[in-house]
């Protein structure tokens, strides 16, 4: 047992600690009533006994976790190469969809400038091609980036591809329903 | 109230008339977003999918239906009030939702943040249980009570919860009150036996009409239309009622022509019993009550009013 | 209306649903057509490596939404069509698993041990048809004790049980998938109580929307489909980008071995079979019939018992386990196969959905309305027809009718799919993952629920990389709320009644079995360490 992991132990503290902040700060501070409270004259169930059930969930475990499973074999680990690869991928999906909620009403300020006209995205969001004005380039960026970030560089092919892939998204899930509004459209 | 309310009907059917005019004018500058308060696929969400359907179909409107839910409306007003005022955003909620919800809430939201638009249908709440209790009218379920039987009462809001209190207050008894979410599950939980009795606002018509169910007595300022007989709050001893609407509304300061129009388009939908929307109406709800202009803003506005006298009594 | 008219008018509802085109003057109703076309995307789907039923039917469930509306007459095409996936992807997981030895679903692993052999042997179309056999009888054998087994347990449990039976009956189930999930006790209460913690946010009796933060935000709450599809997909997409990140891509291409020899399957290979299916049917319905086990225990159980059994039987120069005998790809089939229909067991009987499976049906009827899984639904009204009761049946005779279409069309298809693993999953996956947020944005309809399933996928990836199952938190998710209304309702009910979850025997055998089964776990998960 000489290369026991610690990581159950740190988990086990980390939950412990987060179930005690929920039990003692969080609930107390968050919530109107207590676990039981005196309405109508009678004793009803107040709203902080289901999130501390919540709590105590997670604070059994912890202990659990603390007192017997410390020393359980299978512990893996998170690693610095587990946090820098999930910051990339959410660095993509973040300037991606970035890119897909202000790109549509970026574009039609800009229109306006130059046909002097006053329109509004948010009275275009439902006409072509206006509507695609986000999620097209916006979805584009989300899929090439992560196929380059697997791939470790931007190729055309991967371009290409999410551009076709982006179209038969559009046309599976706006083109034959009159109701269903695409990212981001039920935003603006 | 009461005559508030009946000049207000009437005033419609004379407003539906002379609108039909000038709301002609008015058409949406784009999509219209239509904000649902309650539950997919539940007997109200029906009812404002089909009006949007129907006004889809008939002025060429478009709408874009979307669950907004909890709360009891609360949370779609808090949405819907920061929402653009030009005709393009509506809500359905209950007439509850902008009195009593909003007054409970302590939100900082109160009615004179939304233009009301128009209601759809008044509700039939009766106090309801299954016919095989041998039970047939309220007097009944308080000799029970008293006979030491525990009678438990399905209520889906506070403000329902408030009327059952001062209910057995009025009569000397108490009910262990059990809140429970939406009409269908008060349905549900007196049918499987876990409720003795729940108010129901008109899901009940069905199970009333083919005897597995009884309305016990009436939860309004009138009588039931189905069951005539059935004593009403007033008749046992409680001063207030649970009168209200399923009603549209829209963000504060909307234009006069937009919410006419609107209004008209609407309430046109609901009387319109050969429509879908106006046929599942007239089942639930014996027929459609449509209040528009300044009738449903005096109404909203002293729902909110009321509310406080009434935490108040149940309060004590 | 007696049981006979109820089943009879089920079986209608599938048959004389909307009619979607007729076949010389037979129409066709939609719900037929549905369960076909999911069945086929199920196998496809099974057959492509890192997709899986769940994903399939997470995508597919606003398109359907859309496509059928928010009506009573929605329900049967919609979840027809997820039954279908359920079923397909479970026979197409066994695609990949048997010609190219890697599992297009975690339970078809056991599959490629004696799989991948048969194929090196050049027996590939054999092991398929080995494969689709059993799994087409666990399966038929599952959906048959289902459509016994639910109604009278439902009937049971309405009889017997009141509220405060309820909510203890919640609380086990609870304790029970935090136990047995994933092997971890800890981290399995450590799960549920996440999953709990998420759907208490904003939810709750008073108007203030608690542990908000006072954030308009959170004041909603987090919608279903965000903490589903986020813990479940997106971190299952974000973890298996990861892999494909650390090995920066196998190249080269797959080798193709030719088939040779008799590659159908004869009466007699299916009498040896028959034994070992019969054996894992039983076993992987048993296992289904609980929430939370799930299909990988009952492959790994159902191939373990089936070749302890094959090694006390065989002759002394017949093949090992392990080399590419029939037998073991039966066993574990037959097992993994025979749990998607007895995990509905416990989904229309209690309202408890035991796997990712079941999740998305229970998913489907609460975003249409109308059907509410539960006791409930087994009531047999005698004057007026109780369309929840209408539309079980109706499930039922989708199920069967997907039975069917997996014994006739089913091993054709399956076998024609090897081309799915060929697709490269560094392509698919950043599909996917913008298929699934596209799929919760027009639902849901704002920008929050991305940044909330996103969140969500994070913690799901997080949550695998510690090796802790997402299941029970998805399940805490949907239970959840149920439990807080039941427990309120209870002790509404009793009166106020502090200790109404043990004045009553059934209700304390209960609460008792809950702890029993956490405090058992965990003690026999330190012995083994």
């Amino acid at each position: 047992m000489s290369t026991r992991s610690r990581s159950n132990l740190y988990l086990g503290l980390f939950c412990l600690g987060f179930a005690l902040l929920l039990l003692f700060v969080w609930i107390p501070l968050d919530t109107d009533t207590g676990w039981i409270e005196k309405v109508r004259r009678q004793v009803t169930i107040g709203d902080s006994l289901a999130p501390s059930v919540a709590g105590i969930f997670l604070l059994v475990g912890g202990i659990i976790l603390i007192l017997i499973e410390r020393s359980a074999r299978d512990q893996p680990k998170l690693t610095g190469g587990n946090l820098r690869f999930i910051g990339s991928v959410l660095l993509i999906l973040f300037i991606s969809f970035a890119i897909m909620r202000y790109c549509g009403p970026l574009l039609v300020s800009a229109t306006n400038i130059f046909t002097g006209e006053t329109l509004e995205y948010r009275l275009l969001r439902d006409t072509v091609p206006w509507k695609y004005a986000g999620y097209f380039p916006g979805g584009i960026v989300l899929i090439s980036g992560l196929i380059s970030l697997i791939e470790g560089r931007l190729t055309a092919r991967s371009v290409v591809i999410s551009a076709v892939a982006v179209v038969v998204l559009i046309a599976i899930y706006d083109l034959p329903f009159d109701d269903l509004l695409l990212p981001p459209n039920g935003d603006v | 109230m009461k005559h508030i309310l009946k000049a207000g009907v009437v005033a419609l059917g004379l407003a539906l008339i002379s609108s039909g005019v000038l709301a002609a004018d008015w058409t949406p500058p784009g999509p219209i977003k239509m904000m649902i308060a309650f539950r997919a696929g539940g007997g109200a969400d029906t009812q404002a999918r089909l009006i949007a359907e129907a006004l889809e179909a008939k002025l060429g409107w478009k709408f874009i239906p979307e669950q907004v839910t909890g709360k009891g409306g609360v949370n779609l007003l808090a949405t819907l009030k920061d929402q653009p005022n030009d005709g393009t955003v509506i809500g359905m909620v209950v007439t509850e939702s902008v009195g009593y919800n909003l007054a409970a809430a302590k939100a900082g939201i109160t009615p004179a943040n939304f233009t009301g638009i128009a209601t759809t249908a008044g509700f039939q709440m009766g106090i309801v249980s299954l016919s095989s209790k041998g039970w047939n009218t309220f007097s009944d379920v308080v000799d029970a009570i008293k006979g030491g039987q525990e009678i438990r009462f399905g209520v889906m809001s506070p403000k329902l919860a408030d009327l059952a209190y001062l209910l057995g207050k009025a009569q000397g008894v108490d009910f262990n009150i059990v809140p429970v979410k939406g009409g269908k599950a008060v349905m549900n939980g007196v049918n499987a036996g876990d409720l003795d009795i729940g108010f129901m606002a008109g899901i009940q018509a069905k199970g009333v009409a083919s005897g597995d169910l009884v309305n016990l007595a009436s939860g309004l300022s009138t009588p039931l239309k189905q069951t005539p007989d059935a004593p009403t709050l007033a008749d046992l001893g409680v001063s207030y009622n649970s009168d209200g609407y399923f009603v549209f509304v829209g963000p504060a300061g909307m234009p006069a022509d937009a919410r006419q129009a609107l209004a008209a388009a609407i309430a046109g939908v609901a009387n319109d019993e050969s429509s879908k929307a106006g046929g599942i109406i007239k089942k639930a709800f014996g027929g459609a009550s449509t209040i528009t202009g300044d009738a449903l803003t005096t109404l909203l506005a002293d729902g909110y009013k009321d509310a406080s006298t009434l935490m108040d009594a149940a309060a004590e | 209306m007696g049981v006979l008219d109820y089943i009879w008018l089920g079986i209608l509802s599938v048959f004389q649903g909307p009619e979607l085109f007729s076949i010389f003057g037979l129409p066709v109703s939609v719900t037929l057509v549905m369960i076909l076309c999911g069945f086929l995307l199920g196998i496809a789907v099974g057959a492509t490596p890192g997709l899986a039923g769940p994903i399939a039917m997470a995508i597919a469930l606003p398109i359907l939404i859309s496509v059928f509306g928010y009506t009573q007459e929605a329900l049967l095409p919609v979840m027809g069509f997820l039954i279908g996936i359920m079923k397909g992807a479970t026979i197409g997981g066994a695609v990949p698993a048997i010609l190219f030895n890697t599992p297009g679903t975690p339970d078809a692993y056991m599959t490629t041990l004696d799989g991948y052999p048969m194929t090196q042997k050049g027996q590939a179309k054999k092991a398929l048809r080995v494969a689709h056999f059993s799994s087409a009888s666990g399966d038929t054998f599952s959906d048959i004790v289902l459509i016994v087994c639910a109604p009278f347990l439902a009937l049971l449990v309405e009889a017997y049980l009141d509220l405060p039976e309820k909510t203890a009956l919640l609380i086990l189930s609870l304790s029970f998938i935090a136990a047995v999930v994933g092997g971890s006790p800890a981290k399995g209460l450590i799960s549920t109580g996440l999953g709990l913690l998420a759907v208490y946010v904003a939810t709750g009796e008073d108007f203030y929307p608690r542990l908000s933060l006072g954030t308009k935000q959170l004041s909603q709450g987090f919608p279903i489909a965000t903490a589903v599809l986020g813990v479940l997909i997106i971190g299952s997409v974000f973890k298996g980008l990861e892999e494909l990140w650390h090995e920066k891509r196998k190249s080269g291409g797959i080798a193709m071995i030719r088939d040779s020899g008799d590659q159908r399957l004869h009466f007699a290979d299916i009498r040896r079979l028959l034994p070992f299916i019969a054996r894992s049917a039983v076993i992987g319905t048993a296992i289904g019939a609980l929430p939370g086990i799930g299909s990988t225990l009952a492959a790994t159980l159902g191939y373990t018992i089936g070749k302890s059994r094959y090694q006390r039987r065989k002759a002394k120069d017949d093949p090992d386990f392990g080399t590419g005998v029939p037998e073991g790809i039966a066993a574990t089939e037959a097992a993994n196969s025979s749990v998607s229909g007895a995990n509905l067991i416990p989904v229309l009987s209690l309202g408890i959905p035991g796997n990712a499976a079941a999740v998305f049906l229970i998913l489907a009827a609460e975003s249409i309305g109308g059907f509410n899984p539960g006791p409930s639904v087994f009531r047999f009204t005698a004057d007026v027809v109780n369309p929840e009761l209408v539309v079980a049946f109706g499930l039922f005779t989708a199920m069967l009718i997907a039975n069917g279409l997996n014994w006739t069309i089913g091993g054709f298809f399956m076998r024609s799919m090897g081309i799915m693993t060929r697709i490269p999953k560094h392509i698919l996956l950043p599909i996917v993952l913008l298929l699934t947020l596209t799929a919760i944005y027009v639902q849901e309809t704002r920008m929050e629920a991305i940044w909330f399933a996103l969140a969500f996928g994070v913690l799901g990836y997080l949550m695998r990389s510690l090796s802790i199952s997402p299941l029970p938190f998805v399940i805490a998710f949907i239970l959840g709320g149920k439990l807080e209304e039941s427990a309120r309702q209870a002790f509404a009910a009793t009166g106020g009644d502090a200790f109404f979850l043990f004045t009553n025997p059934i209700a304390l055998v209960f609460m008792l079995m809950s702890v029993g089964v956490i405090v058992f776990t965990a003690v026999k998960s330190k012995g083994a360490t």
